[in-house]
């Protein structure tokens, strides 16, 4: 109880990375839910690895053209990897769902490359980056500590503007997701809602895989809106569920990490998987399977 | 006078540039019931598909408006294309018929939703609209797509062989329902089916698919023991 007590005081020293775990883990299974009805799954893996590869290719970007960053964490190094981050992330979601409803290949084999391709590639440009090496590969860990006033402003606004879109666009993306031809018929421009939700998507992952790394990202993404499925009734149900799963298991699994030293992220998602297979069993206890 | 809803002129139909069928002329008229026949890859849903706008035509020309003014389709699919991840209940399905109607960012208003129970319990859903739409049977599904595609207040009312894996009662009830719904609210019918039977009883003509021909006709002209022997005869050569 009593670390309970000090990581909800205000001036807990490590407080913004408690309000951003928190947040990521309400906001991320919000675009989840998406992933997981439109059969995703793995692109939800995929993707905060290609952001990460993005983050690490636009931290060293400056190094490899003469320039050095004086000050690890600055706003323009904060910048710079939004912009590798957004850029990866949205360049990977726009290709792999224009290959995926072309229907050719197999799309696990395409986003399983992408991914184990992405992660060999942002430890190896990493390891030849003294700022990556200094705190960037513990970000890559999922080592949730220097979050700064800044960092946790951007990820709120980010994430409250993705909110705002998926409430505000609700049904659209729902009948684009569940009855394409319905929604053409209805004179939906489904390119444009399609787009739209890539682009939430992709920035919630960039965000998230920016402050917390892509560890609690896809964690976060999948996990919660999983379980939510199991128990949930209706849309409404399920996307609430989803993000209610999401937001306690991150304070819970902070809390945790903090008793007990050991890193946020992986204590996050592990607590999920832990959440899940709970879920899993008594679901198929209380069906009598 | 018979107000012409859909004309088709010498249209070609197919995917990627490559025609299915050619030479398609026909028109359709307001508040008629008219009956696609055909075997499988006849090109009955290519057509279906052309006619809703989910296919550009290969060739020709393919007018669907009323006086300049673009038709409202509302579309019974088939139940088994939907994928049971979504957690909607019969409720949601239908109402999304209403969407094409409420403006982006805008709540569902309350008399859309009101709209939408009226138009369950028209087609007797409304005692399991509360339950998930993947959970309900087959027949109950297509109650669901019905209602929904009477939400759209459609104009025409397009139904992807909606019998199919349905019971004969079901089938009668739902193809009753259907005729009688329509005529009431001047709604025209374009039914694809494989049921000979239906069709006699409900539909009034006929375009049928055969072996890259189409034939087209009044239901009792089209569907005698001899014209039908003779098309038979012609597919076969």
């Amino acid at each position: 109880m009593e670390t309970l007590q000090q990581i909800l005081s205000i001036d807990f020293l490590l407080r913004n990375s408690l309000y951003t775990s928190v947040l990521v883990g309400f906001a991320c299974p919000l675009v989840g839910v998406f992933l997981v009805m439109r059969r995703l799954v793995f692109m939800g893996v995929a993707l905060p690895q290609i952001s990460s590869t993005g983050v690490a290719i636009a931290l060293s970007l400056p190094l490899w053209l003469g320039f050095k960053l004086t000050e690890h964490g600055s706003h323009s190094a904060h910048a710079l990897a939004f912009v590798g981050s957004i850029t990866f992330s949205l360049t990977a979601i726009l290709v792999l769902a224009f290959m995926e409803r072309r229907g050719r290949g197999q799309p696990e084999g395409r986003l399983g490359s992408a991914y184990v391709v992405a992660a060999a590639l942002s430890i190896l440009v990493l390891s030849k980056n003294p700022y990556g090496e200094i705190g960037w590969l513990d970000m890559l860990k999922g080592e949730v500590i220097t979050i700064s006033n800044f960092d946790l402003v951007l990820t709120a606004a980010t994430l409250t503007l993705v909110l705002a879109a998926l409430g505000l666009f609700h049904k659209e993306l729902l009948l684009v997701s569940f009855d394409r031809e319905m929604a053409i018929i209805l004179r939906k421009n489904v390119v444009f809602w399609d787009s739209l939700l890539y682009l939430l998507i992709g920035l919630t992952v960039s965000m998230a895989v920016l402050s917390v790394g892509p560890l609690i990202a896809f964690g976060f993404l999948l996990i919660p809106a999983l379980a939510a499925h199991q128990y949930a009734r209706n849309m409404r149900q399920f996307t609430l569920l989803a993000s209610l799963i999401g937001g306690a298991t991150a304070f819970l699994g902070f809390w945790i990490a903090y008793r007990w030293d050991l890193p946020v992220g992986p204590t996050d998602v592990v607590l999920l998987g832990v959440l899940y297979a709970i879920g899993w069993l008594t679901a198929k206890l209380l069906q009598g399977d | 006078m018979t107000e012409l809803l859909i004309t088709l002129d010498n249209l070609s139909i197919g995917y990627n540039g490559q025609p299915v069928l050619t030479g398609l002329s026909l028109s359709i008229t307001r508040a008629s019931f008219t009956a696609i026949l055909g075997a499988n890859g006849s090109g009955k849903s290519t057509l279906l598909k052309t006619l809703l706008g989910l296919l550009p035509p290969v060739a020709g020309r393919i007018d669907i408006a009323s006086a300049g003014v673009p038709l409202t389709f509302g579309y019974v699919p088939q139940s088994n294309q939907f994928d049971p991840v979504y957690l909607l209940t019969a409720f949601e399905v239908a109402l999304m018929g209403a969407y094409g109607r409420i403006r982006v960012g805008h709540l569902i208003p309350p008399a859309e939703r009101a709209f939408t129970r009226e138009c369950l319990r028209a087609v007797g859903a409304e005692d399991f609209s509360h339950k998930r739409f993947a959970e309900l049977s087959g027949g109950q599904q297509q109650r669901v797509l019905i209602a929904r595609a009477l939400t759209t207040r459609p104009d025409v009312l397009v139904l992807d062989e909606p019998t199919a894996g349905v019971d004969r009662e079901a089938t009668t009830a739902v193809l009753e329902f259907i005729t009688e719904i329509c005529k009431e609210k001047k709604i025209t019918v374009l039914l694809v089916t494989h049921d000979f039977s239906a069709v006699r009883h409900h539909a009034e003509k006929v375009i049928w698919l055969h072996e890259g021909k189409v034939y087209q006709g009044a239901v009792d002209e089209l569907l005698t023991t001899e014209r039908m022997a003779e098309i038979f005869e012609i597919g076969m050569g």
